[in-house]
């Protein structure tokens, strides 16, 4: 994929990953789950 | 195929980015902290007056909501009841996460120390003072390890709980009533 795709596309990845963060509840809460579970098994 | 795998990187990086900000900013406002991410002002609720409760309730509270005027800001903290009165902890205090991820419990310390803690629905208006005693802390201690701490935990967890709070890479607040100066 050429840079100039690449960022194109990169961009409308970031704008649907925030929407759906803002707009689906269930969405946000899962992936706060799962950066939680990260975040716990590296506590140590 | 190394610039492919050089793109991959760059969108989990990207998508990584845009949780932490749009999360960040979603919950700022809200009112109540998420799992992770603080939130803003606790405005629900009924608002406790008079007598303190019984604080033993808490034992059965795994995690309650505890805002701070100054900034205003709310998170979600383990509590612990000792002797009669109710303690939140703080960790990684020495770390370099703890420095930018617990500037509320620097805040408190320097004397900004005035908020408001929701259990269970109802909100309590306190104020946080940080506890050195050590008969004081050993209580905490016992409660917090006998709350949290897994089943069958080892006795080298135990140990590096209490080294935690006797080096100061935990501290411990009582959620005291506000004094009337206050």
């Amino acid at each position: 994929m050429s840079w100039k795709n690449y960022a194109m596309t990169c961009a409308g990845i970031a704008v649907l990953w925030a929407v759906g963060l803002l707009a689906i509840p269930a969405f946000a809460q899962l992936i706060e789950g799962v950066m939680l579970l990260f975040l716990s098994t590296q506590a140590r | 195929m190394v610039r492919i795998i050089v793109q991959i990187l760059g969108v989990l990086v990207l998508l990584l980015l845009t949780t932490i900000v749009t999360l960040r900013m979603k919950n700022s406002g809200a009112d109540g902290p998420s799992v992770l991410f603080p939130g803003g002002e606790l405005v629900s609720g009924e608002l406790h007056t008079g007598a303190d409760p019984d604080w033993s309730f808490t034992d059965d509270v795994f995690t309650i909501e505890l805002q701070l005027n100054d900034p205003m800001a709310s998170r979600r903290i383990f509590v612990m009841e000792s002797d009669g009165k109710v303690y939140v902890p703080s960790g990684y205090m020495k770390s370099f996460l703890g420095r930018i991820w617990k500037d509320w419990a620097f805040e408190a310390e320097a004397g900004n120390n005035l908020g408001v803690a929701r259990i269970e629905g109802v909100r309590y208006e306190r104020q946080l003072i940080r506890v050195k005693d050590p008969a004081i802390i050993e209580g905490v201690a016992q409660k917090m390890l006998q709350k949290y701490a897994p089943e069958g935990a080892p006795p080298d967890l135990i140990e590096e709980f209490r080294r935690s709070i006797a080096e100061d890479e935990t501290w411990i607040f009582e959620m005291a009533p506000r004094s009337s100066e206050s």
